[in-house]
């Protein structure tokens, strides 16, 4: 009976998030309310790779580029459908990511972090490079409203509904996922690869698949912004952007459903709140990157087992304490 | 012909990602953890340099003095916010950590030197002597001078003299050291400052090759500095020296046969060839674990 109050508390969330557009009638805070969501699914997304299989992704901005690229061309020179495309853009990004995992994650996580950083930075030069296809610095404009049983979705409400629809639907599979062997085995092979193995769980194959699963969930808010923002150019898809997607991880913690969603809504408030000096947006995620680490290292609502080591080496004391060896050099 | 002078180019440019990775390799040793904020440190000391140069009328030494103090200052900094307070904890606490002062210190650049590039002005007023019909420009010369010299510097300083002793021992084992009377706390606080002044004086120099300044120039930068510290075997600074002049050669020949547009995406692509052949770099042992 302990599920109880935890199912009632999500049934009243639900009912609220559905009566929001209701009750905000002011056409900016739908936006706001939108934006917060693109960003929850964005960082729950990254959340699967780096907070439930430990593979530390600092260049997520390339699959949510890929996504809204790929919405964006088949859209405007194919005339492919928004609902078409939801799917079909999350799968390019998976394939995309099929390509950066096969021959990079049988490393060690710090080698992974720099190839994504490499990668994220080579999508965003393609793109500005290869004129013919993307338009290069130009951008894509003209992305038509998505259409749903012959209405046209248009106004912000219209599109909070889809994003939450996708939100809500994200966050099901991955539950659903996590409690499966899948995601059993992902969070295996975070706490310890080695054991992980040696238990027969191919490590390799559940990484391969944490990624493509967390680069499929990017393409799809690539494609959704392509739609909702109807204008697309590379400059929305820089480092900066995955930092602010991390970011948002980090502060609201790792390896849980709740955290990513927590530090998304919490950040793009804070962001909002002072759009007056917007140029101090990633400043303010910079500083608040630090002061997590300070007081929660594993975030607002984080897993403590990321950190379990942390832990240990505290409450045992094990590591010998430096300076209490610490002996004067000349004196030798 | 075009390619002894795309060679020359290479290893005046792989000189400068020598530096850089000789920094990134003692910090790889002595701290024993991967640094993102070091691409920013690269671009603060460009930046000392650079305003040195252009509101001080002075000449290109006291610019490069200018950019490893400046960032001698930073790495001591980043050494009491990043590394000090998480000796102990799980590595992750410490990378998100150096990300968080990476990301503070990127966007605080842009908002104080603004996000146009600026330009560097040049101090050999673009001359060159021939050799054949290779152009040797005197920056280049410069820039090869600064880099053997520091080269050299270093050498003395690690098997010379008693901080380069302790530094060493401390990138071996930090427990030995401490009981055989190494101070620990301090040996790390100056090693970072020193591998953080090195990126500093790299960055001056790269603004000086290029003629412009960034402040988004610090986020390549780190990959170039980290793939060529891979390439060379992580904790060798010899390695990090070579990556970093192939690293250099490298891009010069590619860009030459490709357009300098996807100048940066080689050394993503030789990071990823490095790390499937051979993983542990080309004067690496194994066993290093990060």
């Amino acid at each position: 009976m302990a599920t109880n109050p935890r199912i009632i508390l999500f049934a009243i969330l639900g009912v609220f998030l559905l009566l929001l557009p209701l009750l905000l009638s002011n056409d900016y805070f739908m936006r706001v309310a939108t934006v917060i969501l693109l960003y929850v699914l964005l960082a729950s997304s990254l959340n699967v790779i780096n907070g439930y299989s430990g593979q530390f992704n600092i260049g997520h901005a390339a699959f949510y580029c890929i996504g809204a690229y790929t919405a964006a061309i088949l859209s405007t020179r194919y005339g492919f459908s928004f609902w078409v495309l939801l799917p079909l853009s999350g799968l390019v990004s998976a394939l995309f990511s099929c390509l950066l995992g096969i021959p990079t994650l049988r490393l060690r996580g710090i080698y992974f972090a720099m190839t994504t950083l490499g990668f994220s930075e080579i999508i965003r030069l393609s793109v500005l490079n290869w004129t013919s296809l993307t338009r290069g610095p130009m951008g894509i404009p003209g992305i038509p409203f998505p259409n749903l049983f012959g209405m046209e979705l248009r106004s912000n409400a219209h599109f909070y509904y889809v994003i939450l629809g996708i939100v809500a639907l994200m966050l099901l599979v991955t539950q659903r996922v996590l409690n499966s062997r899948i995601g059993r085995a992902w969070i295996a092979i975070r706490e310890d690869q080695a054991a992980a193995r040696a238990m027969g769980v191919e490590a390799f194959k559940y990484k391969l698949i944490n990624l493509m699963l967390g680069a499929f969930w990017a393409g799809v808010a690539g494609c959704f912004y392509a739609f909702f923002a109807s204008y697309i150019s590379a400059d929305s898809f820089t480092l900066d952007e995955g930092f602010s997607i991390l970011a948002m991880v980090l502060v609201g913690g790792q390896g849980t459903l709740l955290g990513p969603v927590i530090g998304a809504t919490f950040l793009t408030l804070l962001s909002e709140f002072f759009r007056g000096i917007a140029q101090y947006r990633l400043v303010i995620f910079g500083i608040a990157i630090l002061l997590t680490v300070y007081l929660r290292p594993q975030g607002i609502a984080g897993s403590s087992m990321l950190f379990r080591r942390y832990r240990e080496t505290e409450e045992s004391g094990i590591e010998v304490e430096i300076e209490e060896v610490e002996l004067d050099a000349t004196h030798t | 012909m075009f390619f002894l002078q795309q060679l020359l180019n290479g290893i005046a440019q792989g000189s400068i990602y020598a530096l850089m990775a000789i920094g990134y390799s003692i910090i790889l040793g002595v701290v024993g953890l991967v640094s993102f904020v070091h691409g920013e440190v690269i671009m603060i000391g460009a930046f000392a340099g650079f305003y040195v140069l252009t509101f001080l009328y002075s000449n290109v030494l006291v610019a490069l003095l200018a950019g490893f103090v400046a960032t001698w200052a930073l790495g001591m900094f980043i050494e009491k916010i990043c590394y000090k307070p998480f000796r102990n904890a799980a590595r992750e606490v410490a990378l998100i950590a150096t990300i968080g002062l990476s990301i503070t210190l990127r966007s605080s650049a842009q908002i104080v030197f603004g996000t146009q590039q600026k330009f560097m002005p040049d101090m050999f007023g673009n001359r060159f002597f021939a050799v054949g019909d290779i152009r040797i420009a005197y920056t280049q010369v410069f820039v090869m001078l600064v880099v053997v010299a520091l080269c050299i510097a270093l050498r003395q300083l690690f098997f010379r003299t008693r901080f380069g002793i302790a530094l060493r021992a401390v990138a071996m084992d930090k427990k030995a050291a401490a009981l055989l009377g190494v101070n620990v706390n301090r040996t790390i606080l100056f090693g970072n400052a020193l591998a953080c002044s090195l990126g500093g004086i790299s960055g001056v120099l790269l603004g000086m090759y290029y003629n412009a300044v960034h402040p988004l120039m610090g986020a390549t930068m780190a990959m170039k500095a980290f793939t060529s510290t891979v390439f060379g075997g992580l904790t060798s600074t010899t390695g990090a020296a070579i990556g970093g002049l192939l690293l250099g050669i490298f891009e010069n020949l590619g860009v030459a046969f490709l357009s300098s547009g996807y100048r940066d995406i080689i050394a993503f692509l030789i990071l990823i060839v490095v790390l499937l052949i051979k993983p542990s770099g080309l004067l690496g042992r194994k066993g290093v674990e990060l």
